[in-house]
């Protein structure tokens, strides 16, 4: 059971603490609501761009990592299509030194030209070392247009190329006022402190910072897919690859844990399955797996992996599909359902073994809505039958929803 | 705009003093164990350390492929009944080797302990390497390998490991595809047999670890038997090749991976805390020079580190990064520019400041929960040495001088011995 405490300062900043004195550090997770979902088309990457330019100088702090490491602490951050996460592990006689640093840049940025055309080159380097630069890297930015046609999740976070060069110091003011306010941020607070003292810390530095009306768009609903689609590229890669992707639900929806549980009895761990049967027994693939982009709105089911040499396309997806439909048609054995709920207890349990886990997890459950769900979780889990795994197979693995990519090999022997 | 001091929090200094020796018992087949207790979760890991890695090996992937393969069919279990059960109580495993050590360990929740360690005897002691799933698995390994080859920064790391250790020697060991179909099952049966033996073997038990955890290893563990092996001799020490620059053309790359660096001392060495934080200043940590030279005033890459890593024949530096193609040879020169700086010019006060609180801090980072914990007490008694490491460690940061890290730079940072490795395309 994982303790919490909150309060919520008149501005609207939410803020969560977790009293652990097992720890001599203290870890600060804020996330503000805001992702690549919020960008115009015509300037994607932008979220992630800013989220750079949140290290380059603030109101009073022009150095950021500078003073965070003077007082022992690390951070990073990331951002994807919903959120942007800033978080820290600093130790906790330093903890005031995280406040006063994130209500500086919470307060307001100071932002130079310099600044900004260095870290676009920055960000033009992560997305060449991570998407350009690497065997199958792209793959993932050839999804999202496939099978998005409306819906913001169309592009990827990192942006486009051309989109990143041309954004300005006003896109990036403006950004700022639209987002980054205190009653757009959740602050969550894990380690070696006080609640009492959280709280207080967090009236002195946060509390002088105004309420700032968000700007709220309403995203436009990505409609029901009707048709299969297919996409076909080639490149230097030595294998063929397969990528499938179907819509489900977003995370909030009940149903999303029982498709957590489905991709686990696919793919979780070398017994499942997709590997015991396409992997081991029939020798179809070298490595396939599948999961869920668990996005606040609705998102993909995906399953991915790479074909063996000599392996037909046909016979793969045929393969594949018959695993499947079996799912749809048979009830998961008890022991199979025991054996992935067992799974995810354990995981779930690992991931708050150090402090900056247990941050992170309960930022994620208060952005779902409550970070107590932290407790209820595993027990959310034990309630699904072998009837709901069936069911949700049925309803979201439609053919007729299925995004497919087929990323062909020039190297292999085509068949 | 300047800094208003005046809202700046006070910093308070960091100390270390929680960390204390882990307590050590020794079973009656003589297989020491080191208890790491702590955490809030029900929660026990467990390592199995066998000092054999490559360079006990007879041919290449020998050590990783006994290893890979001890879940892929036992005396009492098929490789699918394995992974069910793994699978089923939620273990976490994990089997691995590297250049001096094979490494099991296996995350599990207590209630399952008993079961956990039932399961991990039968699947480390009794492992019968079957031939089907012998080559699924090399088939998959290969697989991986021709997809990683792709990489520039996986080809000039091979590359600098061979030319820093020597093409001859097990530390340099740069794998090719044929690899994959050389070794077979029989191999992996000798290799087994002569490490994997109470004798070789050391356990590190971490996590909030159960009542009567002692009289389960006992049971489980302490009940295998000695038997005779013959240890294969220690290779001699690594000599790097005499060729200091190395280009690896990749056709159609959109970045150079570049990879510098030279043997160094080893942990065991009284210099290594010292060079442990001029590494630290240089490519260590966010902060460091390179970082803001390289990433964030001219925009070369979206990251760069230098590592200095002790090994049980060698210790090496390594400073690593990816970078645009255009800018390639721009980013070797700022390298070796800022490293002729570290030898020159004095730290100056607030950076020295900025480096000490860090790195005092990461050493309390190292020891974030039981498992990490762990982890930082076997990364020391791999080199023969105890948690005292780090309490030293701690007093040379904090008394280090900024002449003492010019003579340290100076020392071990030979610029002309310093091997330059690059991949990437063509100019």
């Amino acid at each position: 059971m994982i303790e919490i405490k909150r309060c919520c300062l008149n501005n609207g900043l939410r803020v969560i603490v977790h009293e652990d004195s097992s720890t001599p550090l203290a870890a600060v997770s804020l996330v503000y609501m805001v992702g690549s979902r919020n960008e115009d088309p015509e300037l994607t990457g932008l979220a992630h761009l800013f989220e750079h330019l949140m290290f380059r100088g603030s109101e009073s702090v022009p150095d950021f990592d500078d003073q965070l490491q003077l007082a022992g602490g690390e951070n990073n951050a990331f951002t994807n299509s919903d959120i942007t996460n800033y978080y820290l592990t600093i130790p906790a006689v330093n903890i005031e030194t995280a406040f006063w640093l994130e209500s500086d840049r919470m307060k307001g940025l100071n932002i130079t030209e310099e600044s900004l055309s260095n870290q676009k080159m920055v960000v033009l380097e992560e997305y060449r070392q991570a998407y350009l630069n690497q065997p199958y890297g792209d793959a993932t930015l050839l999804i999202r247009p496939l099978a998005y046609k409306i819906h913001p999740y169309r592009w990827p976070t990192i942006g486009k190329e051309e989109h990143i060069k041309k954004v300005t110091l006003g896109d990036i003011k403006e950004f700022f006022h639209s987002y980054y306010a205190p009653n757009n941020c959740i602050m969550v607070v894990a380690g070696n402190v006080s609640a009492d003292d959280v709280f207080r810390l967090a009236e002195k530095w946060f509390g002088k910072i105004k309420m700032r009306k968000v700007h709220t768009e309403t995203l436009p609903e990505e409609p029901p897919q009707k048709s299969a689609r297919k996409l076909t590229v080639k490149r230097n890669v030595p294998a063929n690859a397969l990528y499938k992707a179907w819509h489900v639900c977003c995370r909030r929806d009940p149903s999303f844990i029982t498709l957590d549980l489905l991709t686990d009895i696919l793919a979780a761990g070398e017994s499942g399955r997709l590997q015991r049967i396409l992997v081991r027994e029939k020798k179809l693939f070298s490595s396939i797996n599948a999961y869920l982009t668990g996005d606040l709105d609705p998102g993909l089911l995906i399953i991915q992996g790479r074909l063996n040499n000599g392996v037909s396309y046909e016979k793969a997806e045929n393969e594949l599909n018959k695993i499947i439909e079996e799912i749809k048609s048979t009830p998961v054995p008890d022991e199979e359902m025991e054996k992935v709920k067992n799974r995810f207890e354990a995981e779930h349990i690992m991931d708050r073994v150090n402090i900056l886990g247990k941050v992170l997890s309960l930022s994620q459950y208060e952005v779902l809505g409550d970070a107590s769900l932290i407790n209820s979780e595993i027990e959310l889990y034990r309630n699904v039958t072998a009837g709901m795994v069936s069911e949700a197979a049925g309803n979201y693995l439609k053919k007729t929803s299925c995004n497919t990519l087929y990323y062909i090999s020039t190297a292999a022997k085509q068949l | 705009m300047k800094t208003q001091k005046s809202d700046r929090p006070p910093v308070n200094p960091i100390n270390i003093e929680f960390i204390s020796q882990p307590e050590k018992i020794i079973l009656s087949n003589k297989v020491p164990v080191y208890f790491i207790k702590g955490g809030n979760e029900e929660i026990t890991k467990i390592d199995f350390v066998f000092r054999a890695g490559f360079t006990a090996e007879e041919i290449p992937l020998q050590s990783s492929t006994t290893a890979r393969m001890l879940t892929e069919g036992s005396e009492h279990m098929t490789a699918s009944e394995i992974n069910h059960e793994l699978d089923y109580y939620g273990i976490t495993f994990n089997a691995a080797s590297d250049r001096d050590s094979t490494i099991i360990s296996a995350i599990f929740l207590n209630r399952h302990f008993t079961k956990a360690l039932e399961l991990l005897k039968e699947i480390i002691f009794s492992p019968r390497f079957p031939e089907d799933e012998f080559k699924t698995l090399m088939n998959r390994r290969l697989q991986w390998f021709l997809i990683n080859r792709e990489k520039v920064s996986t080809i000039a790391t091979e590359y600098f490991f061979e030319s820093v250790f020597g093409k001859s020697h097990p530390y340099g060991l740069r794998l090719n595809a044929e690899d994959f179909s050389r070794i077979k099952p029989a191999h992996l049966r000798n290799f087994h047999s002569r490490y994997y033996i109470p004798q070789e073997m050391t356990l590190f038990v971490s996590g909030k670890t159960p009542t009567g955890v002692i009289e389960h290893l006992e049971n489980y563990v302490g009940s295998i038997v000695h038997y005779p092996a013959d240890r294969k001799k220690s290779p001699p020490l690594p000599y790097g090749e005499k060729k200091r620059n190395l280009f690896i053309p990749k056709e159609g790359a959109v970045q150079s991976a570049i990879r510098i660096g030279s043997q160094t001392i080893k942990r065991s060495n009284p210099d290594f805390s010292s060079l442990l934080i001029v590494n630290t200043l240089l490519g260590g940590y966010f902060g460091s020079r390179l970082m803001k030279n390289l990433r964030e005033e001219k925009g070369y890459t979206y990251g760069i580190s230098s590592y200095l890593v002790s090994l049980d024949l060698a210790g090496y530096l390594l400073i690593a990064t990816e970078v645009g193609k255009k800018y390639t040879q721009k980013a070797v020169k700022e390298i070796f520019k800022e490293i002729k700086i570290l030898q020159k010019e004095p730290v100056k006060d607030k950076e020295l400041e900025m480096v000490k609180n860090y790195m005092l801090s990461d050493l309390v980072r190292m020891f974030d929960g039981p498992f990490a914990t762990a982890e930082s007490f076997r990364l020391v008694w791999e080199s023969g040495m105890d948690m005292s490491y780090f309490q030293t460690l701690a007093q040379k940061i904090k008394s280090i001088t900024p002449d003492e890290i010019i003579h340290i730079a100076r020392s071990y940072y030979d610029t002309g011995e310093l091997y330059t490795v690059i991949a990437g395309p063509e100019k």
